[in-house]
């Protein structure tokens, strides 16, 4: 497997560990949507993505050093250009869709968490996209 | 759907000493993964690419690649 194969999954699994904990827990009610525990959660949440996300991507760099160092060739460089034009499109669809609970009165934080989520949910797309394309060769 | 661009990568690279797909990728800066992606027919490499491989097996690029239409 190319690193770039391997940094997408490690996109695909921190995105899904991480924001499925903090979505987990506001739709389970564990936590109140609204108040300092969620935000707190929250930051925990994206810090603990930031910190996984660059530590196994540098152990995947560090797994295949010769394409880890190298950059993009043209295939991988369409790759990604494909999966973030239908992640794109994805984040677009999701936005307008915000719409109809927006203009339904929900809370601003209820508003909050669902613009979170149609982000989140785009990442998945972009790194799903990459990896069927890395999988089938393009 | 299948590429109508063919190729005589494979052939080409084990009559030039049993070349790996890696030394081919090596050769012409690209991953071994692309380069099994083009010999597979799965991905059409861009002219520039195309003219870095017939240069690698020192042919013209019609015996590397074929219009198969």
């Amino acid at each position: 497997m190319s690193f770039r194969e391997k940094a997408a999954w490690i996109t695909l699994v921190v995105l899904l560990l991480c924001f499925g904990l903090y979505f987990g827990a506001i739709a389970t009610h564990r936590i109140s949507g609204k108040g300092w525990a969620s935000v707190h959660l929250l930051m925990q949440c994206v810090a603990a993505f930031i910190v996984l996300q660059i530590g196994l991507t540098l152990a995947a760099r560090w797994t295949t050093p010769r394409d880890g160092r190298s950059p993009r060739d043209e295939r991988e460089q369409l790759i990604v250009s494909r999966s973030h034009t239908v992640g794109y499109y994805v984040l677009m669809v999701l936005t307008l869709v915000i719409g109809v609970p927006f203009h339904a009165g929900l809370p601003a934080v209820v508003l909050v968490n669902l613009a979170l989520l149609d982000v989140v949910v785009a990442g998945l797309v972009v790194a799903v996209a990459q990896i069927v394309m890395f999988r089938r060769g393009f | 759907m299948s590429s109508p661009i063919s190729n005589q990568i494979r052939r080409l690279r084990f009559e030039h000493g049993e070349m790996t797909q890696s030394e081919l990728a090596e050769k012409i800066g690209m991953t071994r993964q692309t380069v099994a992606a083009i010999e597979a027919g799965k991905y059409s490499p861009s002219l520039e690419a195309a003219f870095r491989i017939a240069q690698v097996f020192d042919a013209p690029l019609e015996q590397v690649f074929q219009w198969a239409g």
